[in-house]
């Protein structure tokens, strides 16, 4: 009794994996520059800071975003993407030395390195746009995959920004327009894409994950249209040197409390409070996206530049706590998923392919890290701190992928097959 | 039939209670799995594996999945 689904919704569990476990990489990466120089990635502006910024948001959360794209985009109905190993194998590849590259040219200040990291950057985010939008255009049925649409959109934009940013860094000739090109590069990578992305696939797995009520379609149907239309705004406003910008940001940041209020109100109210480390993630991430909206508020009022820094540290710990809480159930079921869909027996079950001990480890060492970075742009010293205890965070995660990994390899080299009689 | 009634119950433990009672399924015997949710990555894992499936919606949203691994079965008239 088949019902047109395709029996090959899922794509092989290498796809998503090489970009999970590349990500710890890129953390441990991180953390030995937050150990470093923290005085330097404290510096708005600095080419360190800037180096740490890309680090984080496209060798740490773009990095597990695209990997979970990859499974997210097929599972949830769109339609299956062809030759997924192949595609993800390419796409990783220009990605890593990308980032590599861009960031090893901020860090040293080689102008050939932008180079590099514009071509492979750029390779990476179209070769992405020319599988993955095409499956994402005529008739959706899903909200999750209609935000996610936007939400690529939202990254094609930011990287093609970034592209042109980084050629004038490579070739030295920086353009009148710089400031204005810089502003609409982050606010779309940061509220385009990664914000409008974590709530579209809150609506998906807040429900399914935690037995809660259902958003409203409303919030489904103008969540995009709502940070679509503000950003679309704020270019006008900041090409045309308008006064009043600021208001569009606050729209959006009155969208992102909503979003806050009516997750928490749901996670507080949900059917079986079950212990599970992946909801502390979620605690943790949307009240770190309130100080990030609180910060940002008091330094649109203050213009005390430590503010923008908390604000920036802030947003980027939330994106970090939903990604990480998300990978802590992705993982398992992927390795459950791929061994029983091969029929193993000895599949084992999902909550001991990564411990919950090692989960909660992870959790408090983030929990540390985020404390210690938070207070760091009035304590700079901490920040070594914070990179100290996020080496320890990275190596537990890349030790849970790891594990899980092995474990997924073990099975299938040794594992037996379930069988039925013929009827 | 076996009933499976799993709505209440937080992704993914219904797929987990879902493959177990399949793994244990008899030829003459049917799953019936309900679900707030339509399972497609049980789906994946059953067909893959000698099972068949019927999944149908309810007026109330509630996914119904009928399950055998039997292909004498005809699953559509167990829903009622």
């Amino acid at each position: 009794m088949f019902n047109g689904l395709s029996l090959e919704q899922a794509p092989p569990i290498s796809v998503v994996l090489r970009f999970f476990i590349t990500l710890p990489i890129f953390g441990i990466v991180l953390a030995l520059l937050m150990i470093a120089a923290p005085d330097e990635l404290l510096t708005l502006g600095h080419w360190y800071s800037l180096g740490a910024i890309h680090l984080l948001f496209l060798g740490i959360v773009s990095m597990g975003m695209i990997g979970a794209l990859f499974q997210m985009q097929s599972v949830l109905g769109g339609a299956p993407i062809q030759n997924p190993h192949r595609h993800s194998l390419i796409i990783h590849a220009l990605l890593s030395v990308g980032i590599t590259a861009l960031v090893g040219a901020f860090v040293w200040n080689i102008p050939v390195l932008f180079m590099v990291a514009s071509i492979a950057l750029g390779g990476a985010l179209i070769y992405f746009a020319t599988i993955m939008l095409p499956l994402l255009f005529g008739t959706l049925s899903h909200d999750t995959l209609k935000g996610m649409r936007f939400s690529l959109l939202s990254l094609f934009l930011t990287a093609t920004l970034g592209v042109i940013m980084a050629v004038s860094y490579g070739s030295g000739v920086i353009s009148d327009h710089h400031i204005t090109v810089r502003t609409v590069h982050y606010s779309f990578g940061l509220m385009g894409w990664v914000a409008a992305l974590i709530i579209y696939v809150a609506f998906q797995v807040v429900e399914m994950f935690y037995v809660t009520t259902s958003y409203s379609d409303w919030c489904k149907t103008n969540v995009k249209r709502i940070i679509g239309s503000m950003l679309a705004f704020k270019i006008v406003g900041l090409v045309g040197n308008l006064p009043f910008v600021w208001v569009f940001d606050t729209v959006v940041a009155v969208l992102l409390t909503g979003f806050v209020v009516t997750t928490l109100k749901r996670l507080k109210t949900r059917k079986r409070r079950v212990g599970d480390v992946s909801i502390w993630f979620w605690f943790a991430g949307l009240g770190l996206l309130m100080i990030a909206i609180i910060t940002y508020g008091a330094f649109l009022v203050l213009g005390l530049s430590s503010l923008v820094s908390v604000a920036l540290i802030a947003f980027a710990l939330f994106a970090l706590a939903i990604l990480l809480g998300m990978m802590g159930k992705i993982v398992p079921f992927l390795v459950w998923f791929h061994l029983n869909a091969a029929g193993f027996m000895e599949t084992p079950i999902m909550s001991t392919i990564i411990s919950t001990k090692r989960l909660k480890l992870t959790f408090w060492f983030f929990i540390t890290t985020a404390l210690l970075a938070l207070m760091a742009p009035w304590y700079p010293w901490l920040l070594r701190g914070a990179g100290i205890v996020a080496l320890g965070l990275f190596t537990v995660i890349a030790t849970n992928l790891i594990m899980a990994t092995r474990l997924y390899a073990h099975v299938l080299k040794t594992g037996t097959k379930f069988s039925f009689d013929i009827p | 039939m076996i009933e499976l009634d799993v709505r209440d119950l937080e992704h993914p433990v219904p797929l987990g209670l879902a493959v177990e009672a399949f793994k244990k399924l008899s030829i003459d015997e049917v799953i019936h799995m309900i679900h707030r949710k339509e399972p497609r990555p049980l789906f994946e894992i059953l067909t893959k594996n000698g099972g068949f499936y019927h999944s149908v919606q309810d007026v109330q949203g509630l996914w119904h999945i009928y399950i055998s691994r039997n292909s004498g079965i005809d699953l559509e008239t167990f829903h009622v």
